[in-house]
């Protein structure tokens, strides 16, 4: 069983720690870049890495929103509809954008390009409603700027 | 140790005097004031808080303070829900919150009746609900296991059966998933909680969340008896209730002995009691016809046949024991043959060496210790499972625990048992990694050894081990035998006649063999014995191979239908109770009857078993002369291939093979090796590989690498390598 190139990546980042399971989260973040989602697999697979148990990191992994436990699709939008966002609107946001792309949140459209999520406080409380269009901030974002951030996606 | 600073702690207007730092909930106790609780349980390691249901006013403090998460501190003023009308409101309210998502689905519920949260609701909880919305539902029950069953709805997350898998078992099987009101209590995918400890969370759900699947609307908790024993599946003996229901077994308990088992129990000891109604299970006389036809015989008509058989073989009589006999029992039938019979020639599992005794102590030292070693092949947890979580929290506590065999913190060949110890005794020849092991050892106070397998010389070698190492008050040897009572056994035997007797003779005919119990008759030594003899007396409790050769079967008893002593690996004499009567007579009352036809008095109750509920543990023996070990067997030599050392599983075993919700947990037909040999050959972990043994033999096994295993070893279940050598060629599929 030749060692796999995750396995080798999470040693690396767990022997920056004093106590290896530590390294759980870089480790996650590792195995969700190599598989696009944290599969039962790619789970089995860093559990294997850290001495510790699929069900453990599923556990930690499930905490999270950051975390993917379904497959994504190629770009992800996720609308944060903690409460200071909702104050401002957020459920709209979130409306346009589901019916732009024809899925609730949580899905993923069928050509596989774009998953919708709701997610919890970015951080952008004061700018809200704030959407993280693959990682990178939109503030604030209101329902009528849905159809554009689509087309930019889309196109580029 | 230095004695603990006392504070002054006011619970409800009541002063004590208290030891600094005891938790708030222990000290409430002192005064007499119960504080309601859920998630604290201090087994379970640190307190968590998740519950609230503790709620208590603190002075000082203005707001309302979770006291299972505090301990006591001189001056300090608590008001629990019995003084403070605040605190008691609170506990109201933490309890109308976790009910808003309850079932009370109390009416079919099997906890109902014997449930904390029945219990503190009706106490402390509020009379109504003011909930009128559709409650949180999920599919209900769903087996997390074919023994478990997990009905979401009822949890109140409390986070107990999580903190057992993570922090008591460290099995990291059962965890909760999401987070806040999302969370759920799961196992990874739908794999079941496949662990050797699994069932304790049924005990420690405090609602009827996680509840024995083989329990399920079997029984009301005012319809039932709790009949307080030992369980004789292994040798550690912990303490247990069976419960009965119109004289059936219905489950197990425990029954927390703090120094043995800390009130765990195995899986096997939790739920082997259904091989009572196994289907095989042998209920009247059997007595052989033809070549391997049997005919049922009245009581009587079989103690006349045995009485003959054996009065002719009289001089020439073997007794194989299992080692799973009451002391009574194997007393009965040592005297039967020792005095009666003038036989002294017997198979009788671990007949320990007494030196063993001079390092005796209690079960909970070993938490206690500042290193512990385990020495020997076979692993701890499938020999005698509640050790392997005494050693666990020992490495928790802080302790050093160098396990020292082929998967080992030390890997060694195997085998090598004797010769580590050895080295370890007398470190001037030895190499340097045992060499500084021994000056660790020689350094250290609290030692705790444990010696795990390699019963060729009866102890001697751990006993001699002990000794060099000047093992005093503190720390303690742990010889574990293979055999429940193989240690009660073995001193019976003894008592009736003249020392430890003879070994069955090598060859010609002998009289008359007894075969004790089901284990005996596994024994392939017995089985080959048998052919040698000219009347085969079985007692089992199933039909199988080692019934077929018998010329005359009786019905067997299990450890819950007996009443008697037996000795645990420590040494500790304890008491096993008739939790339901036997459908026939047991097996000390056939061989009074046998031994009345002969002429001999083998009373059926000699001794008078102990009453203590919760048995104490015998001071230590005094050093005696120690007799010198037997020489290391020789290593198993380089062959070609792979090593391969072989383990008795847990969950093998005559009476646990019969379960059938078991069977999930039996040893895979799997083969372990190291990641070096699995690179070498390119297989990974599930993939098929044909395992060759050096006659030829072949078998496809599926392969598991295990990272600690060493190079150029392989391990299997030791049902699963039938017919294998020492050596054997492996190769992918
Ligand atoms: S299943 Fe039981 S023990 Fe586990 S968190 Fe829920 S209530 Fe607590
Ligand atoms: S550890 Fe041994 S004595 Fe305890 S429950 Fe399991 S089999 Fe029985
Ligand atoms: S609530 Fe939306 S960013 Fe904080
Ligand atoms: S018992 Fe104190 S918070 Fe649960």
């Amino acid at each position: 069983m030749p060692e796999s190139d995750l396995y080798r990546e999470i040693q690396r980042v767990a022997d920056r720690y004093p106590v290896r399971r530590s390294a759980i989260m870089p480790a996650l973040h590792l195995a969700q870049g190599k598989h696009g989602w944290l599969s039962p697999d790619a789970l089995r697979e860093v559990a294997d890495a850290l001495d510790l148990s699929p069900a453990y990191c599923q556990a930690v992994a499930s905490f999270y929103d950051m975390y993917h436990l379904e497959p994504v699709g190629r770009h992800t939008v996720e609308v944060c509809t903690n409460i200071s966002c909702a104050l401002v609107g957020a459920q709209q946001v979130l409306e346009a954008f589901e019916e732009e792309l024809g899925v609730h949140a949580g899905e993923t459209t069928e050509d596989g390009e774009i998953t919708l999520r709701t997610i919890e406080c970015l951080g952008g409380c004061g700018w809200g409603t704030v959407v993280a269009v693959d990682h990178r901030y939109r503030e604030p974002v209101k329902p009528e700027d849905v159809p554009g951030i689509l087309e930019e996606l889309r196109g580029g | 140790m230095s004695t603990p600073e006392l504070v002054t702690v006011t619970v409800d207007d009541r002063e004590i005097r208290i030891p600094k730092g005891t938790g708030l909930i222990e000290t409430a106790l002192a005064c007499g004031v119960e504080i309601p609780v859920f998630c604290y349980e201090p087994r379970l390691g640190a307190p968590v808080g998740a519950c609230r249901m503790c709620l208590c006013e603190v002075e000082g403090m203005p707001k309302l303070q979770a006291a299972c998460t505090m301990t006591a501190q001189d001056a300090l003023v608590l008001r629990t829900a019995q003084t403070s009308e605040k605190a008691a409101e609170g506990q109201r309210a933490i309890l109308e919150f976790i009910l808003l998502n309850h079932p009370l689905d109390c009416p079919d519920c099997d906890k109902g009746g014997e449930c904390p949260l029945q219990d503190l609701t009706f106490r402390w909880g509020p009379g109504n609900t003011r909930m009128h919305f559709p409650k949180r539902t999920f599919d209900k029950p769903i087996p997390i296991s074919p023994v478990i069953s997990l009905d979401r709805e009822r949890c109140i997350l409390c986070y107990r059966c999580t903190r057992f898998s993570e922090g008591v078992a460290e099995d990291m099987q059962l965890v909760a998933r999401n987070r806040g009101a999302q969370s759920i209590i799961a196992t990874f995918e739908d794999e079941p909680y496949r662990a050797h400890f699994s069932g304790n969370v049924t005990e420690l759900c405090p609602v009827g969340a996680l509840l024995p699947a083989t329990y399920r609307f079997r029984a009301r908790p005012w319809e039932i008896d709790n009949v307080p024993t030992v369980c004789g599946l292994c040798p550690v003996g912990c303490n247990v209730w069976a419960t009965t229901r119109e004289g059936k077994v219905a489950r197990i308990l425990s029954r927390n002995h703090p120094e043995v088992d800390d009130g765990w129990l195995c899986d096997k000891g939790r739920f082997t009691f259904d091989h009572l109604r196994a289907d095989d299970r042998i209920k009247q006389p059997l007595k052989r016809v033809r070549r391997r036809g049997f005919d049922p015989v009245a009581w009587e008509e079989a103690a006349e046949e045995a009485a003959r058989g054996l009065g002719e073989a009289e001089g020439s009589v073997v007794v194989a024991f299992s080692g799973g006999e009451t002391n009574e029992q194997a007393g009965a039938l040592a005297r039967l043959a020792r005095q009666g019979l003038g036989s002294n020639a017997a198979i009788v599992p671990d007949d320990l060496d007494p030196a063993v005794d001079g390092f005796r102590a209690p079960l909970a030292a070993i938490r206690d210790a500042e290193v512990c070693v385990v020495l020997g092949d076979e692993p701890v947890v499938d020999r005698a499972p509640v050790v392997d979580l005494w050693l666990r929290a020992a490495r928790r506590a802080g302790a050093d625990v160098i396990t020292i065999h082929p998967a080992g913190s030390i890997g060694v060949s195997p085998g090598s048992a004797a010769h580590v110890a050895r080295s370890l005794a007398e470190p001037g020849t030895a190499p340097p990694e045992f060499r500084e092991l021994a000056d660790q050892l020689r350094d250290t106070q609290r030692v705790a050894l444990v010696w795990s397998g390699d019963d060729h010389d009866r102890g001697r070698r751990a006993a001699a081990l002990a000794a060099a190492l000047g093992l005093g008050e503190g720390s303690g040897l742990y010889v574990l035998p293979r055999t429940p009572n193989g240690r009660g056994v073995s001193s019976a035997w003894r008592a009736a006649g003249e020392g430890r007797g003879e070994e069955p003779p090598e060859d010609g005919e002998i009289g008359a063999l007894i075969v004790s119990g089901d284990e005996a008759g596994y024994d392939p030594r017995v089985a080959r014995l048998s052919e040698r003899a000219r009347f085969v007396l079985t007692t089992a409790m199933f039909m199988g191979d080692h019934t077929l050769w018998s010329h005359l079967v009786l019905p067997g008893t299990s450890y819950l239908e007996r009443d008697g002593t037996v000795v645990n690996l420590e040494g500790r004499a304890q008491r096993q109770r008739r939790a339901v009567d036997p459908p026939f007579p047991d097996e000390l009352e056939f061989f009074a009857e046998v031994g009345e036809r002969l002429g001999l008095p083998v009373s059926p109750r000699p001794d008078e078993p102990s009453p203590a509920l919760q048995a104490e543990l015998p001071p230590r023996s005094r050093p005696g002369a120690l007799s010198e070990p037997a020489p290391p067997p020789s290593p198993n030599g380089t062959g070609p291939g792979l090593e391969l050392v072989t383990y008795r599983s847990l969950f093998s075993g005559p009476g646990v093979e019969r379960v059938e919700p078991l069977a999930f947990q039996r040893p895979r037909a799997e083969l372990e090796l190291s990641f070096a040999d699995a690179d070498d050959r390119g297989i990974s972990t599930g993939d098929a590989v044909l395992v060759v043994g050096a006659d030829g033999v072949g078998r496809e096994l599926t392969a598991r690498v295990n990272r600690r295993l060493r190079a150029g070893v392989v391990r299997v279940a030791d049902e699963h390598a039938d017919g294998f050598a020492r050596h054997v060629e492996v190769g992918k599929v």
